[in-house]
């Protein structure tokens, strides 16, 4: 089974998969009508800034088990048995915040959408995109990322593939490797001038 | 294995489901005062607002018992508990229920007040569905009602009866509402909003009676004084239903001493719940936090343990998460200590925006965090304060507008 995975050492912070998520989540899909919506589709990716201007798309990890779906009062948040993905029912939702305290991660956010009633404030996260799965394309954000940063693969591959990246790095011949070395140049000079300009 | 267990609010449900995980034939008896289906509890003050219908309440449908393969014993309370025969005792079983393993999860009853004329029609306590179903009964005539108390529970009742076109007067014992779980600044913000809503809040008064024919009509305050009222909600607190627990055999001190596992100083007998009394991560001492969410986790940790899974918690941690009208507050852990402690504390606040943050740290741990609006990533805090992680960064990085997950991996 595929799923979103994320290489925060390869995000540059460019926002590019919140527009996305944005626009898959709206009622018209097209980010040229769904900026005129109303309500304004909401990202349900979050890019935050580290310390020293790293991005990072913090994003749903669909936990099992999942503190939300143990601290949701209502009972309106549930796993999709086919992709395991947690999900939040708007319908039942009473906007509580019960999640909110509950998630760990802290990617759940509160506001109209238009998967919920007109007018009513619920919570909303990541669903994995499951209409555009159902319709055989891959999540929004992932088709979105220029850099490799969100991937869509079964985690058996991308462990695999990582564990192969890391065995590479301590054998004996190879030296010092990179594992995204674009990247980590990209970090490195960020973080320098954070640093230079709070001396 | 024969399982019984002793309340069938959230902690006893979630201990069943846990044990069926686990034991899929093993005997279970569910002992509940309760006859209503298993329900959630914090929404029955949702109810009373409006927010909610009444038939949202049940969190479990009604094959439930049956599907589960429990046995309910409903509308009743277990009056002993025999250690040595290992029988609970209750009215309709002559005999006793006879367990191997043993949960109590009798969860906590309304903090009794004293005062005169409490057999009043009109005067009410505020724990279960039933006590608000028949709140929403009386509500058509009321106009004005009388709160006493200012924790949770009275400020609950306060906010949904303002809610509902009421005429609230409050008395609170503190100088703002909430004092157990927030902090003077944020109980004063909290305060502000409801008085500007509309709520007449009393400092420092007491009620020492009610009068009416037949029906509350008014009550006699401390200061000599008397108030019309034709609706009393009693919210002082709660205090663990322990009533039929052997003391000399079951460590009590307010709730029923538990270890990491849930289990009592008696082999084989759990607690869980409102009525457990169990390590508190954040003031690193035994504490009754008789809160939903610990229900639901000591309740699985319970039933786990008890189906012969030895699973631990490291301890739990009073939070909360309250709406009022626009204003959101989130907390958790320990928001007030004494300046004795040595703690040291962050304080962000922006008048014009509303937004007001707290944050209580030991050394390079998270202790406590109070949240006014903003709260979304209030959980990331929490967290922190759960899992007592070293910060690898300043209170004040941590208490920014900016804050956010990326900076946890730095």
């Amino acid at each position: 089974m595929k799923q979103v995975v994320v290489h925060p050492e390869r995000c540059v912070g460019c926002m590019q998969c919140m527009i996305a998520c944005a626009t898959a989540h709206s009622k018209t899909q097209t980010l040229f009508t769904a900026v005129q919506e109303d309500p304004l589709p909401k990202p349900r990716v979050h890019v935050g800034a580290g310390l020293y201007g790293e991005g990072f798309p913090n994003r749903c990890r669909h936990c099992d088990p999942a503190p939300c779906m143990l601290a949701c009062l209502p009972g309106a948040i549930s796993r999709d048995p086919d992709t395991r993905t947690v999900v939040i029912d708007p319908d039942t939702c009473i906007n509580c915040a019960s999640c909110a305290m509950a998630c760990p991660f802290g990617v759940i956010r509160y506001h109209e959408d238009a998967s919920a009633p007109a007018g009513k404030t619920v919570a909303v996260k990541c669903d994995n995109c499951l209409d555009r799965q159902r319709r055989g394309q891959v999540p929004a954000c992932v088709e979105a990322c220029k850099s490799g940063a969100l991937t869509f693969e079964s985690t058996g591959d991308a462990q695999r593939r990582k564990t192969c990246e890391v065995a590479k790095t301590v054998s004996r011949d190879a030296g010092f490797e990179q594992l995204a070395p674009g990247f980590s140049m990209l970090n490195t000079v960020k973080r320098t001038q954070i640093e230079m300009a709070h001396r | 294995m024969e399982y019984v267990i002793i309340g069938n609010g959230v902690a006893g449900i979630h201990a069943a489901e846990a044990i069926r995980r686990q034991d899929p034939a093993g005997p279970i008896t569910l002992v509940g005062d309760e006859t209503f289906l298993p329900y959630c509890r914090p929404m029955i003050s949702m109810v009373l607002e409006g927010a909610v219908p009444m038939e949202r309440l049940p969190i479990r449908g009604a094959d439930y018992y049956e599907k589960l393969g429990i046995t309910p014993v409903l509308g009743r309370r277990v009056t002993s508990i025999d250690v040595d025969a290992r029988r609970v005792h209750l009215p309709g079983h002559p005999a006793g229920i006879p367990f191997d393993r043993l949960l109590i999860a009798s969860g906590a009853d309304p903090r009794p007040i004293k005062a005169d004329g409490l057999d009043l029609e009109g005067i009410f306590y505020m724990r279960t569905e039933a006590q608000v179903r028949a709140m929403l009964e009386t509500l058509p005539s009321v106009k004005n009602a009388l709160v006493l108390g200012g924790g949770l529970v009275g400020f609950k009742a306060a906010y949904g009866l303002v809610r509902r076109g009421v005429r609230v007067t409050q008395l609170i014992r503190s100088d703002y509402p909430l004092s157990m779980q927030v902090d003077r600044t944020a109980g004063e913000m909290i305060l502000a909003e409801l008085v500007r809503k509309g709520l007449d809040v009393r400092v420092g008064v007491a009620a020492t009676g009610f009068f009416g024919r037949g029906r509350v009509e008014g009550a006699r305050l401390s200061d000599g004084s008397e108030l019309g009222c034709d609706m009393v909600v009693i919210g002082k607190g709660v205090l663990p239903a322990l009533s039929f627990v052997p003391r000399d055999r079951i460590d009590i001190d307010l709730g029923i001493l538990v270890d990491a596992h849930m289990e009592t100083c008696v082999p084989g007998i759990y607690a869980a719940g409102d009525a457990a009394e169990f390590f508190d991560i954040a003031r690193k001492t035994r504490w009754v936090n008789a809160i939903w969410p610990e229900a639901v986790i000591q309740g699985r940790t319970a039933g786990m343990n008890m189906a012969g899974r030895p699973v631990a918690l490291q301890g739990s941690l009073s939070r909360n998460v309250i709406r009022i009208f626009d204003m959101d507050i989130m907390t958790g852990g320990w928001v007030d200590p004494p300046d004795s402690e040595g703690f040291q504390v962050v304080r962000r606040i922006d008048r014009r925006s509303g937004a007001y943050r707290k944050l209580v740290l030991d050394g390079d741990r998270l202790v406590g965090a109070v949240m006014v609006n903003h709260i979304e990533q209030g959980g990331l805090l929490i967290a922190l304060i759960q899992r007592q992680a070293p910060l690898r960064m300043s209170g004040e990085k941590l208490i920014s507008t900016g804050f956010n997950y990326r900076q946890l991996l730095n």
